[in-house]
């Protein structure tokens, strides 16, 4: 039976290196350019830090919208709900999600522990994201010409397009806060 | 012939992709009956196992230029060998995995009582109830006397992990072959 399963085996051996030598050979089968792997490595690590971009930039924006109508006492909760910008949490997720996906793929992930780095990933983008709203640089970006409209559109209530300007963004805020502390 | 024999993995590879593709006839040689082996023992099929293996040499063929010279080739190869073999652990999930007919060859070294005909069916039956995350490192530490740190770079997981679950799949096939026993 050993001796059967040995001599099967050796045959199975036989077969498969010519069958694939056969292949090469007839260029069947043929190695890929060594640029190829250049190339993808560097779409790799750019789509890498690219989707980890988005997902700052979406976490920070909520974080942001959230800051922007933080008072529950002046603005009922199933206003904030339909006023929240609910594609931005969608896209920071799918941002997020390929992120790992590209971690998971390239050799970053090799002979670590994924998990932890998908927990390190996923807390780095919220740690940006919060610097970026704790030290006040959203705010300079929505002064700034290109992020500008973005921004103040976030601040503004839905259907208040008297609200289009920078000033009166700035008071529909105040009064926002000064109800907070207020009450 | 002789010089052949003298190159290590990763200057037979450099040969390959820089002078003479038919030197790829020698890695086959070299791997195919310890992939064959390692495969077998993770799909518990002679047939399987074999397209495994095949479907593992043309992939590292392929992709052999992406292969970074300073790493290890055996790690890579059974890395490639292992992701096809769960591909068709997947592709065949419905099937039932045992198959009788799975031989435990030389390393065994479990006890030192697992070379006897009588121990190797007893033995599969307690390796079809361990779980394939036990399965894999002990298959390659057992079987194919891999180290520590080679099983980890081809598992991807932290040489402590690995640690672990070599020595929680020593202890489940002991309490399973217990049981078979009574």
């Amino acid at each position: 039976m050993s001796q059967n399963k040995k001599i099967k085996n050796q045959s199975v051996d036989l077969d498969m290196e010519k069958s694939i030598m056969s292949q090469i050979n007839s260029e069947q089968i043929s190695m890929k350019p060594q640029w190829y792997f250049v190339v993808g490595s560097f779409l790799m690590m750019t789509g890498l830090i690219a989707l980890s971009i988005v997902s700052v930039f979406f976490t920070n924006i909520i974080l942001f919208s959230l800051r922007s109508n933080n008072c529950f006492n002046t603005i009922r909760l199933d206003m904030m709900i339909e006023s929240f910008p609910w594609w931005m949490p969608i896209l920071a997720i799918v941002g997020i999600m390929g992120g790992l996906l590209l971690l998971k793929k390239y050799d970053l992930s090799y002979k670590k522990n994924f998990i932890l780095i998908a927990f390190m990933f996923i807390v780095s983008i919220l740690v940006v994201a919060w610097f970026i709203d704790y030290s006040g640089l959203n705010e300079v970006w929505s002064r700034r010409v290109p992020m500008r409209r973005f921004y103040q559109h976030l601040k503004m209530e839905p259907g208040n397009s008297k609200l289009d300007f920078e000033p009166m963004a700035n008071n529909f805020r105040k009064i926002q806060y000064s109800n907070c502390y207020v009450n | 012939m002789a010089e052949l024999n003298q190159l290590s993995d990763e200057q037979l590879v450099k040969q390959v992709y820089e002078k003479d593709k038919q030197l790829y006839a020698e890695i086959i040689k070299r791997y195919q009956i310890k992939l064959l082996r390692y495969a077998n023992y993770l799909v518990y099929d002679e047939d399987k196992a074999a397209d495994v293996v095949q479907q593992t040499f043309i992939k590292a063929y392929i992709n052999l230029k992406g292969f970074n010279l300073k790493k290890k080739f055996s790690s890579w190869i059974y890395r490639i060998a292992h992701n096809e073999a769960i591909s068709i652990l997947r592709k065949y999930k419905k099937e039932l995995p045992l198959d009788d007919k799975i031989e435990l060859i030389a390393a065994v070294n479990i006890e030192n009582a697992l070379i006897t005909e009588e121990f190797n069916d007893q033995l599969n039956q307690c390796l079809s109830k361990i779980p394939l995350i036990y399965k894999e490192p002990l298959s390659l530490s057992v079987l194919e006397e891999k180290s520590y740190e080679e099983i980890s770079e081809i598992l991807r997981l932290p040489i402590g992990t690995v640690g672990t679950r070599i020595n929680r799949a020593k202890n489940l096939l002991k309490k399973l072959c217990h049981k078979i026993k009574k």
